[in-house]
């Protein structure tokens, strides 16, 4: 039955994260931002509160809850500031992994050191697209049993708080790989401005790290199903954190354009601001539904969610940049300076959609998807 | 809990109208379309299969049938059906025999014996419609312009005035009407009334032609002296009275858009779904399947496909509040808003893949003609952005 009906333990859930978000992570935005990390004792607060175990498995302690209830937390979480939930330590964009492979041996060591000492940091370092132009020089050489790393990546988040890292590759022969790599790199410290600058930005350098087949996840066809299951989650959770930011800049400048006065009179009551408000708002409301409805896919392990993964988070890319834009072009020239959070909402969502994916090229993917064949073209 | 998943009734609804819309509506559609009207016979054929518009209700329960209380799911049911109409072919769905626009308003405040009253003569003997009348030359999108004037006589009302873009105005067994007792009250003097067809003083005037769905009738409408008794006054005169000074007649015409505006919108999307798997059947079959227009392909079917699926939810969300009863003015408005304008974009893109070809004997240019009505009618694009716009400012007592 259609229902748009969120439950009551996802509503409790949901107060609980949105009230955190609005007293404690939003009024530490600005100063993240300026000492480039976030508070030790907020990440501390959120990890008690189980935002950082959404994704995890149970029996790695984490709460393994279902994509449709983490979407609705983390877009809660986002409300407050996506810079600071970016920049959150814990399991990452590797979560995905570690619930999909939670018995693997070679992941008890990181399973160890997440019970026992909770605030480790995993990173997802995927280079499995091997077209992509620029930035990386990372090869994968198979040899024997083992493999060996070389080169430099692009920016990853959270790279210089990382303690191990995961590795989507393919070697050689073209083949998928999944490594774990210990700490075997060393971090090149960049002059990042744009944004999501507490998130931990950095470049990781490999010289010569030897995998060992005890640190190979997965290899071949099994390698690529796995990574294909994570990036199809990840692309759901990031479109959901920047759905949370652009529902921010929406009530950020509704607000303000209902206060703020020229002509004699408040400026929402120009057709020009009151219109660009109600695309803000119908942009908001389309990038939650395409989250939530690939969300649930996801959940059920529908052959269809990456598709509706690729779809949602192309369609959050591009709703997350105009309304982060058209909250700033409210605000006018206060939109641009800093005693306002929209200039800075504008930056992290355009490092943001830097950071994860290129948008046109997650809308060929679809298309390519949908003149193949592949999936059904959902009309339900 | 949230889900996109179809209850059993809501997949019959949608295969039962799909296999119509496939069988029955698509393939008239191009015919229709150059004859400007659906032919008398297939109308009374189909309205004696019981296949009717139906706007209001699609029978999804809610209703207090005893002791098992069922969750109304008829706001739902409708916006499926009419997608799956649309895409059969709009002007033909909106030509089928039914209340059409005019029963919500009859539905939502109508008394009891004015639903029995007009409600109940859609019966199989004959096609007949309903419509409703609120458009006038001088009063589109601002409803509460209406210059239509009823004047209070002894057991009833003179209506005199003009209405205009009326759809099935021509052919309507009864009519919504609104008029006001009162032009300096604004929207509290606004009243509704069904004007009964033959009713001395009210005359169709002329059918317009028009740029798309051509095959549906609209009208033009003259209500000379028209005299209509008090009981055809919707909600009765106790509405008016008990209401005191609210604007009344008003609302019923507010009240009517948040149902119907869902349904437009599904039709838009229904519209912009054929137009699409039309195109996309043919770039498959004729298409490179590499190369530039390989890619031009992917990236437009991509995006085409991606916006039909965010409007359908926006509508479906819509729906649902009004299932439950929760207000949707907002929702209604984006729904419209949206799929009103995608709709028309996702036929441009068709026409853009198949090129000069598409110019002759296409479906799709004949979509493109019909869909663009739809970003007017029911309240222009803009008039849903001023509504949703006021409800986003309304915790800041700001009227825009």
């Amino acid at each position: 039955m259609i229902s748009f009906q969120a439950t009551d333990d996802e509503l409790a859930f949901v107060a609980v994260a949105k009230e955190f978000a609005k007293d404690r992570i939003r009024v530490q935005a600005r100063e993240s931002e300026q000492v480039e990390k976030v508070n030790e004792d907020l990440i501390e607060e959120a990890n008690e509160l189980g935002f950082l175990a959404l994704e995890l498995p149970e029996d790695w302690d984490g709460l393994e809850l279902p994509l449709i209830t983490q979407t609705q937390i983390m877009k809660a979480l986002s409300y407050g500031d996506l810079g600071i939930v970016q920049g959150f330590t814990g399991a990452g964009d590797a979560a995905s992994l570690f619930r999909l492979l939670f018995e693997h041996p070679g992941l008890q060591q990181v399973k160890d050191d997440n019970l026992t000492q909770g605030d480790s940091t995993t990173i997802l370092v995927d280079l499995s697209d091997t077209e992509k132009p620029l930035g990386s020089t990372v090869s994968v050489q198979k040899d024997g049993n083992s493999y060996l790393v070389n080169g430099k990546t692009e920016p990853i988040r959270l790279a210089q708080y990382a303690d191990t890292c995961v590795l989507f590759a393919k070697d050689q022969d073209g083949s998928p790989v999944i490594l774990l790599l210990n700490d075997d790199w060393t971090v090149e410290d960049g002059d990042y401005r744009l944004g999501l600058l507490a998130a931990g930005i950095g470049k990781l350098t490999f010289e010569d790290v030897r995998v060992p087949e005890s640190s190979v996840l997965a290899t071949g066809t099994k390698a690529a199903l796995i990574m294909k299951k994570v990036q199809t989650r990840n692309y759901i959770i990031h479109a959901a954190k920047q759905n949370g930011l652009m529902e921010a800049a929406l009530d950020y400048a509704t607000e303000y354009t209902a206060g703020r006065k020229a002509f004699g009179q408040e400026i929402a009551k120009f057709q020009g601001v009151s219109f660009k408000i109600a695309k803000m708002a119908i942009e908001t409301r389309i990038v939650n539904h395409l989250t939530w409805e690939a969300a649930l896919k996801a959940d059920e392990d529908s052959a269809m969610a990456h598709g509706l993964a690729l779809r949602a988070i192309h369609r959050a890319h591009k709703g997350v940049r105009f309304v982060t834009d058209a909250a700033v072009q409210l605000l006018g020239g206060h939109g641009f300076i800093q005693e306002f959070p929209v200039e800075k909402w504008m930056r992290d969502a355009q490092a943001q959609v830097a950071l994860y994916g290129r948008e046109r090229d997650y809308l060929t993917q679809r298309g390519a998807e949908i003149l193949s064949g592949q999936v059904e073209v959902p009309v339900e | 809990m949230i889900s996109f998943e179809l209850s059993e009734q809501q997949n019959q609804i949608k295969e039962m109208t799909h296999w119509f819309a496939e069988n029955e509506i698509r393939p008239m559609a191009l015919e229709a379309d150059r004859l400007g009207k659906v032919p008398d016979d297939w109308l009374h054929q189909v309205n004696q299969m019981g296949i009717q518009l139906n706007t209001s209700s699609f029978g999804g329960g809610g209703k207090s049938s005893g002791k098992r209380k069922k969750e109304r799911e008829g706001n739902r049911m409708g916006v499926l059906a009419t997608e799956e109409m649309a895409w059969g072919d709009p002007a033909v769905t909106l030509s089928l025999p039914g209340a059409g626009l005019g029963g919500p308003p009859i539905e939502s405040s109508g008394t009891a014996e004015q639903k029995e009253r007009f409600l109940s003569i859609f019966t199989t003997d004959k096609p007949r419609w309903g419509a409703y009348a609120l458009t006038e030359p001088e009063a589109g999108s601002d409803a509460s312009g209406v210059r239509t004037t009823a004047r209070k006589v002894d057991g009833g009302y003179i209506l005199n005035g003009q209405k205009i873009f009326i759809t099935n105005g021509g052919r309507a067994s009864w009519l919504v009407v609104f008029a006001t007792v009162d032009p300096k009250l604004g929207r509290a003097g606004q009243r509704a009334f069904v004007v009964e067809k033959g009713t001395p003083g009210f005359s169709c005037t002329k059918l317009v032609k028009k740029m798309g769905l051509r095959a549906n009738e609209t009208a033009e409408l003259l209500l000379e002296d028209c005299y209509v008794r008090t009981e055809n006054l919707l909600g009765g005169e106790e509405l008016y009275e008990t209401s005191g000074s609210k604007p009344s007649g008003f609302q019923v015409a507010m009240k009517t858009f948040d149902s119907t505006r869902p349904i437009v919108a599904s039709m838009a999307i229904g519209i912009a779904r054929a137009a699409y798997e039309y195109t996309l059947d043919i770039v498959k079959k004729e298409y490179p399947k590499q190369g530039n227009y390989f890619h031009l392909a992917s990236e437009i079917l991509a995006e085409a496909e991606q916006d039909i699926q965010a409007a359908r939810l926006l509508t479906w969300e819509a729906a649902w509040m009004a299932d439950h009863g929760i207000a949707n003015a907002k929702e209604a408005a984006m729904c419209k808003a949206y799929a009103g304008q995608i709709a028309l974009d996702v036929c441009a893109k068709s026409l853009e893949l198949l090129g000069p070809t598409g110019l002759e004997g296409h479906l799709v240019e004949k979509l493109y003609r019909d869909v663009k009505v739809f970003d007017i009618f029911e309240g222009t694009n803009e008039v849903q952005h001023l509504v949703i716009a006021r409800r986003q400012y309304a915790p800041y007592d700001i009227r825009v």
